[in-house]
């Protein structure tokens, strides 16, 4: 309970900064921070698999991809930037809204504390191992087509259409 | 001359210690349990003393860790001066010989010198991510180095997804030597944190990928679980590590390769190179931060060859049946200076490759021949490990990397580029 009260205002304040800020990577860096405290606050509900895969792939894989996609892309303008907040503000908004209270209304009609306590204790590892790669198979095959699918995908968008490929000599 | 003496006086320790272990003595003072002894001392003393359970278990947990970070401090000041002295022989050099005997407080001047330098941040950077980044860098190599099993008695965190934690607190790095080429402000440790990241990036998928096989056969990401799994002998002397295996030894090589080029070093140094871009992410860095960058690059070198030492060569567990009695945290130690010394006599021996040449060899050789020792491991198991799976196991992998080999042979023509952002 006491990680949860130290660490959600954080994530909050840290996530607002991430959408605040006009400097895209001080955004991304925001950004990084917010799921990382996120990883911690699975990893103190004792959720370590989740925790450390949270941060393997969203800290180290996802946050890196933006990072990257900064450096090779031209910055923008950030006074035009700022100029703009305002207007975006009520879009914004009216996206938000919905999310936000369709998780209020979650968090209000689920599970009361005290159903929350009879929940089973951490799953060990072995245990969603095989139940991965034995009752949801199909599902893990179709994600790794996708995602085969969307790797060639990539690469050949990635490939420039006007250079041939170099021919070896010798 | 000097050898035999040398030998003879190794031989008197180990066997000193193998002879204090089978005698009776108490399990707090037994060799194996050395590294262990502050932290029951701490635990020791605050039960005495009459401290909360909570209390003891905070003391307990210090108390490892600040043994793991006095060794590999330790380890890290002797490294640089042992990597300087080994680089100067190679090059027919003398090396550092003025500060005491050998140059043995060499690490203690630089450190004074390190200390004691003025600490630069340009007036273009931004001070508090110039800060934060070489703290960040640390961070995760003393984390990663916490959860490996130095010896029989002695894990400093126990857990139960060691290997994962590992790679998860290591991609912290990446991060960090984003921050620092950014927040430097200037153009050479930005171009220099691009090419870390594209390597790092490239480099983590070989590594994990040969990993994988390891995990496939223990059957668990516990890193004392793997290095259980290794225990044993074939024949009565061939120790069962997983790189006596021919899926092993290719995805052990791969290992060493892709953790070479993961912790920067030569021939993989690019985001580093002096001859191209100064210093890379820590062009801008001085005095102490610059310290703590080398300190982080010294502390991952260590935690990767650990993690590859448990995973591959066989962790804690001695090589000859007949040495068990030798405290296992000597074993691991011993082959962790053989890793450590293969490294150095790479960065001594080989040219620094060239970008181009880095990325298309992680990409077309390592991860292809990495995503191939997986299915071979399966292969390997259910083949029994016999004759017939040497020769199954073998044939697979050899024929891709004969093509490979032969297709990289070839000279690839250049054509002209040009760098847009020069003009």
């Amino acid at each position: 309970m006491i990680p949860l009260l130290i660490l959600s205002p954080l994530i909050l304040l840290a996530a607002l900064g991430a959408v605040w800020k006009a400097r895209p990577v001080h955004a991304a860096l925001l950004l990084a921070l917010v799921l990382a405290m996120i990883a911690v606050l699975y990893l103190t509900v004792g959720a370590e698999f989740v925790g450390l895969v949270q941060f393997m792939v969203y800290v180290g894989a996802v946050a890196i991809l933006i990072v990257f996609a900064l450096l090779i892309t031209r910055p923008g303008d950030e006074a035009a930037e700022l100029a703009r907040r305002p207007r975006s503000l009520a879009p914004g908004l009216a996206c938000v809204a919905p999310v936000l209270g369709l998780l209020l209304y979650a968090i209000g009609t689920g599970v009361p504390g005290e159903a929350a306590q009879d929940c089973p204790p951490a799953m060990p590892v072995t245990a969603l191992g095989l139940e991965l790669f034995e009752n949801a198979v199909p599902a893990v095959l179709a994600v790794g087509v996708l995602l085969t699918a969307v790797l060639v995908g990539a690469a050949l968008f990635a490939r420039d259409p006007a250079s041939k490929p170099q021919p070896p000599i010798s | 001359m000097r050898l035999p003496a040398l030998i003879a006086l190794w031989m008197g320790a180990l066997s000193t210690l193998g002879w204090a272990q089978t005698t009776k003595a108490p399990p707090l003072l037994a060799p194996e349990s050395w590294p262990r002894l502050p932290q029951r001392l701490v635990e020791m003393g605050l039960q005495a003393a009459k401290a909360p359970d909570w209390l003891v278990s905070i003391g307990s947990f210090a108390a490892a860790a600040a043994t793991v970070v006095a060794v590999f401090l330790t380890a890290f000041a002797l490294l640089s001066l042992i990597e300087r002295k080994t680089l100067a022989r190679a090059q027919n050099r003398i090396g550092p010989n003025r500060a005491g005997i050998f140059g043995i407080l060499q690490p203690v001047a630089d450190g004074i010198k390190m200390l004691t330098k003025e600490d630069i941040v340009p007036t273009k950077s931004e001070w508090f991510l110039h800060l934060l980044a070489p703290v960040l860098i640390v961070i995760p190599s003393i984390l990663a180095l916490s959860v490996i099993p130095y010896g029989r008695d002695w894990l400093p965190v126990p857990m139960e997804l060691g290997m994962l934690f590992f790679f998860a607190v290591g991609t912290m790095t990446e991060i960090a030597v984003f921050i620092a080429g950014w927040a430097s402000g200037s153009k050479f440790p930005m171009l220099g944190a691009m090419r870390a990241i594209s390597q790092m990036v490239s480099y983590e998928l070989p590594l994990i990928i040969s990993a994988m096989g390891v995990v496939m056969l223990s059957g668990t990401l516990s890193l004392s679980g793997i290095v259980e799994a290794q225990a044993g002998f074939h024949l009565g002397f061939i120790p069962a590590w997983y790189v006596l295996t021919p899926w092993g030894f290719v995805a052990g090589f791969i290992f060493l390769i892709a953790a070479n080029a993961e912790s920067n070093r030569c021939p993989f140094d690019l985001p580093e190179g002096e001859s191209e871009i100064v210093a890379g992410h820590m062009t801008e860095y001085s005095g102490f931060k610059y310290a703590l960058f080398f300190m982080g690059e010294y502390l991952g070198l260590f935690a990767i060859s650990g993690l590859g030492i448990t995973l591959f060569l066989g962790g804690w567990q001695p090589p000859l049946p007949g040495l068990a009695c030798v405290p296992s945290w000597i074993w691991f130690f011993g082959k962790l200076a053989v890793v450590i010394f293969f490294f150095l006599w790479v960065r001594a021996t080989f040219p620094r490759v060239r970008i181009d040449q880095l990325m298309r060899f992680a990409w077309l050789c390592l991860i292809p021949v990495s995503l191939l020792t997986v299915p071979v491991a399966a292969i390997w198991q259910y083949s029994g490990g016999g004759a017939l799976g040497w020769l199954l196991c073998s044939a697979i992998l050899l024929i891709p990397f004969v093509i490979l080999t032969v297709r990289f042979n070839r000279r690839m023509a250049t054509s002209n580029r040009r760098y847009t952002f020069a003009e």
